[in-house]
């Protein structure tokens, strides 16, 4: 068995060996054929055709088209870099008039869909508060011109009407965002709780990397602060009825106040109006019940007897009720014995 | 407290009013030195109907649920012109025993209102337990508060609503009383005298970790 090992190592030696000496040579391109190949326009590995002279020239030819390149790309990207301001055919739509919607995108850097969204999310956000949502969406490097002062255009534009929080927004920037109140609102609402509102809204933003939910995340934060200020806002003006007289919301009463705020909440969460009626019985009696049942205990302390009276000298205020004309206070008994005898 | 005679001021421990002389003898030889038995609610003047009745000892009730040491009598009836109505309180809280009250409530926790149609007063007297919660001040602010009621002789009303306001003062002092009883403690603690004081001066000038019977040693 040996033997035919040996046998068969050597003949797979000489075998290879064999196979090495009779290997065929590598095809090479005649001078007929690329003549051909290049008359056909056929441009496609043309550097493997290429003899050491013709790969010079087109390494050359390449180095020039990488240059070519190059410089087209960036000049491409120089042109592809946005103007740090807001273009000047758009600042008529941002702040010539106070916005028709909630939500003002002249430049479209919303999708229709997406635009669509976020502005029915602001409208049902008006319904239900009292105070409005209007945001302004700007690039994320974009700048408000210079010429234009955002606090001029809330005084200008956001006085009258209903109450609103104003937001200029930057798409895919929201650290940059700003927040501005109606002139109605920024007594009532400290700066203090406007930076919280904007912090917790930049930051709800930035649980997302994509601009757009960024922006979602952002306006979904900013509606429940706006909805948190409404109860710091006592003294909001109501969107004013057209049958309303000018006049008429100065007359709200505190406790009137009370029981339109209580009308909003109900309304805002759905609760029907029998349900808060039980609620409020059930509390109400659950208290007079516990107070009923509550014992009230006086600590003992030792008295000296006086007067000889063992178990009294206490003595308290005596009052007459004989004169309707006089106040109790006139009528309250103060004089000695002695005195009224004589 | 005030004397029910010379309504002058009168200190602690007083045996007789150091004014005009008053004691509950006084007023024992005006009224009588028996002792009366009477039901917590006594209308012998007759003002009180029979629905009137029943309000007015539900109130009263109210008070007695709630305040489980104390109870209140009221007592209607017409004095004459020589009796005094603070001094017939005093005598009649001292010498009454009110049948219907529990034997564990004694005359020390009564609150008296006394009303006298006849001369139109009314008086309220309270018992060595409410001492140091209950003022003048305090019965004035109920009584006023059934002084329209009682105008119009709506006696009932004006009833049912001072002992309304009682019951309110009355639970403010308990939870005070509660918190800080101190407070009320020393209305009714006598004040220290001469020589408690030096006592308590020595004894807050004792070497630290010297016992009693070492310092009465060192004494010694």
């Amino acid at each position: 068995m040996r033997e035919f090992g040996w046998i068969a190592v050597v003949f797979c030696a000489v075998s290879s060996v064999l196979y090495a000496s009779e290997e065929q040579a590598l095809p090479t391109w005649s001078g007929n054929e690329r003549a051909d190949l290049e008359a056909k326009g056929w441009r496609l590995g043309a550097l493997l055709l290429a003899d050491d002279a013709a790969s010079e020239e087109s390494a050359k030819a390449l180095a020039t088209l990488r240059e070519a390149e190059s410089a087209k790309s960036e000049e491409l990207v120089e042109d592809q870099k946005p103007s740090p301001e807001i273009a000047e055919n758009f600042l008529p739509a941002y702040f010539a008039e106070r916005p028709k919607s909630f939500l003002v995108d002249p430049q479209g850097l919303l999708s229709p869909s997406e635009y669509r969204d976020r502005l029915k999310f602001l409208e049902d956000h008006g319904k239900d508060s009292s105070i409005d949502l209007f945001v302004y969406l700007i690039g994320g490097e974009q700048e408000i011109p210079g010429a234009v002062r955002e606090e001029e255009v809330i005084e200008r534009f956001f006085t009258s009407g209903r109450p609103a929080t104003v937001i200029f927004y930057y798409l895919g920037a929201p650290q940059r965002s700003a927040l501005y109140l109606s002139p109605s609102m920024t007594d009532l609402v400290t700066a203090a709780q406007q930076r919280r509102a904007l912090e917790s809204s930049v930051k709800h933003a930035f649980e997302s990397t994509e601009p757009v939910e960024q922006f979602e995340k952002f306006l979904v934060q900013m509606s429940i602060r706006v909805y948190w200020m409404e109860p710091k806002s006592p003294v909001l003006p109501a969107a004013p009825e057209p049958t309303q007289a000018v006049g008429a919301e100065n007359k709200i009463t505190g406790k009137s106040l009370i029981l339109l705020g209580a009308t909003e909440w109900v309304k805002r969460y759905k609760i029907p109006i029998s349900g808060v009626v039980v609620i409020f019985l059930s509390g109400f009696g659950l208290l007079r019940w516990w107070t009923g049942r509550v014992r009230y205990e006086f600590p003992v302390f030792e008295v000296e007897p006086r007067l000889g009276g063992a178990h009294a000298a206490g003595v308290g205020a005596v009052i007459s009720f004989a004169s309707a004309g006089l106040p109790p206070a006139l009528q309250r008994d103060q004089v000695p014995d002695y005195l009224r005898r004589a | 407290m005030k004397c029910p005679r010379c309504v002058q001021r009168i200190h602690r421990a007083a045996s007789s009013c150091p004014q005009c002389g008053f004691s509950l003898a006084d007023a024992d030889a005006c009224f009588g030195a028996e002792e009366l038995r009477l039901r917590c609610l006594t209308d012998t003047s007759g003002i009180l109907r029979q629905g009137d009745r029943e309000r007015v000892e539900v109130a009263m009730e109210k008070i007695m649920r709630r305040f489980p040491q104390v109870f209140v009598a009221i007592y209607t009836g017409s004095l004459g012109e020589v009796a005094n109505i603070r001094q017939f309180g005093f005598w009649l809280l001292n010498r009454s025993a009110f049948e219907d009250v529990p034997l564990e409530k004694p005359n020390e926790a009564g609150i008296l209102l006394t009303i006298d149609p006849s001369s139109k007063a009314a008086g309220m007297v309270f018992g060595y337990l409410l001492d140091p919660f209950l003022t003048e001040a305090d019965t004035f602010e109920c009584l006023s508060r059934a002084h329209a009621y009682w105008l119009e002789g709506r006696y009932a009303d004006g009833i049912v609503r001072a002992l309304h306001h009682l019951d309110g003062i009355l639970r403010q002092r308990s939870r005070h009383a509660r918190r800080d009883p101190e407070h009320y403690e020393r209305k009714v603690t006598p004040p220290a005298k001469m020589g408690d004081l030096v006592r308590r001066i020595r004894a807050g000038h004792r070497p630290l970790g010297v016992n009693e019977e070492e310092s009465e040693e060192v004494v010694r």
